[in-house]
């Protein structure tokens, strides 16, 4: 199986150079190779984003969670639906905004219209955590997903650098135009494999199927209830929740984590770059909505089922009968990690180098030199990317963990952005801080850090059975709505309603049925993952109405999975199609300028610094040049110089 | 999708992309289930190889009706080549292979290429019409190199 997967994984990095190069070869202005000309097409974004939310979850680890905890930990690709709801209400406003007021990144964006520096700090923070550490251990945990398959012909740091250098070539080459449309092929072949793999497993495999042949849980274990509403839980590493750790607050909480993904500066940037279409929704109610979460619902159970040991031993078996297959299961895995890791180190870095390095570090630099900075840019990034999976994978490990719950924390900043004016600066700011400190004290890094230098805390990993991302976005949304009440008329009001009116002339301007649709929402999400869940637990084989028993032969929670999962769709559909969010128009852009132009010149303070380790004689040209534009702390700050002997007659 | 200008470079390029979207998972779908087949003995895997072949061309034409364009001049030369090439070697397979190898190929593979050919036919039918489908093989009535043969009043149509 070793040969046939080294051949297989060589096609798609032929695949991957072919679409770099043609890419390269369009000749089409330098500037394009980090934005695509703002034009992605579309079907590339709508394939895209299911594959993007599925990376949320992870394949292998949610096979590997619904394989020790059954349907309780299925229970939460219901979230999926959320995933769905979020990406076309968030891609529609940042889609608008972008074309409305010439943002870039979506840094700049938020940045701009709270007219916050931190904030764009904040999301290039977020930018890194993602393109390192999130994608090192995705990396380094496929690494580990090829040693075993190749029983130990391939190393586990050999595959890293393999996989490190076949993503960071065509993405050099190719940019971001090359990456989505690679990345694209990529997620119609995780659609083809997923439910391929099932189909094909149960007929050459034989025996019961799930869920007659039930989930091999450890004893203890509900594989096919939900254990409750909530548990008085100290947290992992504290004690042991009774009947599985996936309360219907835990599924909730790690569903609405989910969301984080699409808060991601990439996945934003996915957004911004997109052609104006259909995609958003296509790809949020049919594709991610129904697709994604169907499958995710409806077959991984049934392969988890077949595969105690992990997709490894699994491939194995599968290959002793036809090599191939073997080779598609791990490519399930490979497949699915990859395209995150691929997506998040090039739209990470690409949005670091166009924030950081051309806004501040070297504004006026010219287009075809910032292509070839955003090549080395990218080209280091994957160099730290393998030196993180290969040599630090704990350390990858414990940083990921938090990569999800802290980009959620910008739910509020996001929501604000695109549609509540009424939330300032001040409050977004003070709920990250909080939320995300929430946040970090119910992971691991806080926990480790925490009581390895002072002493133990009572709590653990996601006490409550809540999950982190929701410790942290219920105190962050307290702040947010606390705050936001005494700053309803700030000085920057002014700004955030210039910014919304002109928003709100682009459609959709306004929801018929905006009450009835979040009321059924809400309703919707109660029962579908929220503690009206527990309901399904017994529903449909022990009805309460009667004194029967229903026998179906599948898991009554199974089947409420199956009813609030097609009831999403209707829920996404409403949103993306009824509301009008789902489609995005070019024509009757009124553009608006928000907050100061960007600088022409670097900052004083960075300049300076610059000009000690580089180029003395350009930092003295730009002093020389008193009609350079100011950044707008100097502007505040800075009176006119005036020349001693200006306006003297001689 | 229906901005779509096929002239434009980037277009094109995504248009190709979309289609090797398409093509290439459902090529590898086909391969396991080749290798399926061939391992296993069993004539249902082949058909579900053809199958997924047949629906990876229906995916194709789907785009080229979404995107309001046709079969590119190397979409066609490519597809004809590995029609003509396979169905070479099916045919040279079954002259020099093992008996027990023709007895199992033979049937489940030949029956696949013919229904391949003839879902290419059906199609050129449906998008066509007749006669234009039969004027796309006439090479006899369109190998006048002179410009003004192109003329419509002239006959010409190449």
């Amino acid at each position: 199986m070793t040969f046939l997967l080294v051949i297989t994984y060589g096609l798609l990095f032929v695949y991957s150079l072919y679409f770099a190069a043609q890419s390269a070869r369009l000749g089409r202005k330098p500037n394009e190779f980090m934005n695509a000309g703002m034009a992605l097409p579309g079907w590339s974004v709508m394939f895209l984003l299911p594959a993007i939310a599925v990376a949320a979850l992870g394949i292998e680890r949610h096979l590997l969670l619904v394989n020790h905890y059954g349907l309780q930990a299925s229970h939460v690709a219901v979230g999926l639906i959320t995933v769905a709801v979020a990406a076309v209400l968030i891609w529609n406003r940042i889609w608008v905004a972008t074309r409305v007021a010439s943002f870039r990144t979506p840094g700049e964006a938020i940045g701009r219209y709270y007219d916050s520096i931190a904030l764009r700090v904040i999301m290039l923070g977020l930018c890194v955590l993602f393109a390192l550490p999130y994608s090192a251990n995705i990396l380094s945990e496929t690494a580990q997903l090829v040693e075993q398959a190749s029983d130990g012909t391939i190393s586990r740091s050999m595959a890293v650098w393999i996989f490190a250098i076949a993503l960071a070539i065509p993405a050099i080459i190719g940019g971001w135009r090359a990456t989505i449309l690679v990345l694209a092929m990529q997620a119609l072949l995780l659609a083809v494999l997923l439910p391929g793999i099932m189909i094909f497993g149960e007929i050459v495999l034989g025996g019961d199927i799930f869920p007659t042949r039930p989930m091999p849980v450890a004893d203890g274990i509900f594989w096919d209830r939900i254990p409750g509403v909530l548990q008085a839980y100290g947290g992992i590493g504290k004690n042991i929740p009774s009947g599985g750790i996936f309360t219907t607050i835990a599924i909730s909480s790690t569903a609405i984590s989910l969301v984080g993904i699409i808060c991601s500066p990439a996945t934003l940037y996915l957004g911004q770059t997109t052609k104006p279409g259909k995609a958003f929704g296509i790809g949020s109610v049919w594709l991610t909505g129904g697709l994604a979460a169907g499958l995710l619902l409806l077959v991984l159970p049934v392969i988890a089922a077949r595969m105690p040991d992990g997709l490894a031993s699994y491939a194995d078996v599968l290959a002793e009968i036809v090599p191939l297959a073997g080779v598609a299961a791990v490519l399930l895995g490979v497949a699915g990690a990859l395209l995150a890791v691929s997506f998040f180190v090039t739209g990470g870095t690409i949005i670091l180098i166009s924030e950081l390095v051309y806004t501040y570090l070297f504004p006026g630099m010219a287009p075809a030199k910032q292509r070839f900075g955003a090549r080395v840019g990218l080209g280091f990034a994957f160099f730290l990317l393998g030196l993180m999976a290969a040599f630090m994978p704990f350390t990858s490990a414990v940083f990921a963990s938090v990569a999800l719950p802290l980009a959620l924390q910008l739910l509020p900043a996001i929501i604000g952005f695109g549609f509540m004016r009424w939330i300032s600066r001040g409050a977004v700011l003070a709920g990250i801080v909080l939320g995300s400190l929430m946040v970090i004290f119910t992971e691991p890094l806080g926990l480790i850090l925490f009581e390895g230098l002072f002493v133990d805390l009572p709590w653990g990993r996601w006490p409550l059975t809540i999950h982190s991302a929701g410790w942290g976005l219920a105190l962050n949304l307290l702040i947010v709505l606390l705050s936001s009440v005494v700053t309803l008329i700030g000085p920057d009001r002014y700004q955030r309603d210039r910014f919304h009116n002109a928003m709100a002339a682009h459609p959709p301007a306004s929801m018929s049925g905006g009450g009835l649709l979040w009321a059924l929402a809400i309703l919707w999400g109660f029962l579908a993952y929220g503690p009206g869940a527990v309901l399904g637990n017994f529903f449909f084989s022990d009805p309460i109405f009667t004194d029967l028993k229903a026998i179906m032969g599948v898991p009554s929670l199974w089947v409420w999975q199956l009813l609030f999962w097609l009831l999403g769709v209707v829920l996404v559909w409403w949103v993306a199609y009824s509301a009008g969010f789902g489609r995005t128009y070019a024509s009757d852009l009124k553009p608006v300028r928000l907050g100061m132009p960007d600088a022409i010149r670097s900052p004083d303070w960075i300049a300076s610094g610059l000009n000690r380790v580089v180029n003395r004689r350009e930092g003295e040209d730009a002093k020389a040049e008193p009609n350079a534009r100011l950044l707008r702390p100097e502007l505040e700050t800075k009176q006119p110089h005036v020349q001693p002997d200006r306006g003297k007659v001689k | 999708m229906g901005e779509h200008d096929i002239t434009d470079k980037v277009e094109r390029l995504n248009r190709h992309a979309l289609v090797m979207a398409i093509w290439s998972p459902t090529i590898f779908v086909a391969a396991v289930l080749f290798h399926a087949g061939y391992l296993s003995q069993s004539d249902w895997w082949f058909a579900a190889a053809f199958a997924a072949l047949i629906i990876a061309f229906c995916g194709h034409l789907i785009i080229n009706v979404i995107l309001q364009s046709g079969f590119t001049a190397g979409e066609t030369a490519l597809g004809g080549t590995l029609l003509a090439v396979s169905t070479l070697v099916f045919f040279v397979t079954m002259l020099v292979a093992p008996d027990d190898l023709v007895t199992r190929l033979q049937l489940p593979v030949g029956i696949g290429l013919g229904v391949l050919v003839t879902v290419v036919v059906v199609s050129m039918l449906i998008s066509f019409g007749p006669r234009r489908a039969f004027e796309k093989f006439d090479i006899a009535r369109s190998n006048n190199r002179r410009a003004a043969s192109r003329l419509p009043h002239r006959g010409g149509r190449r």
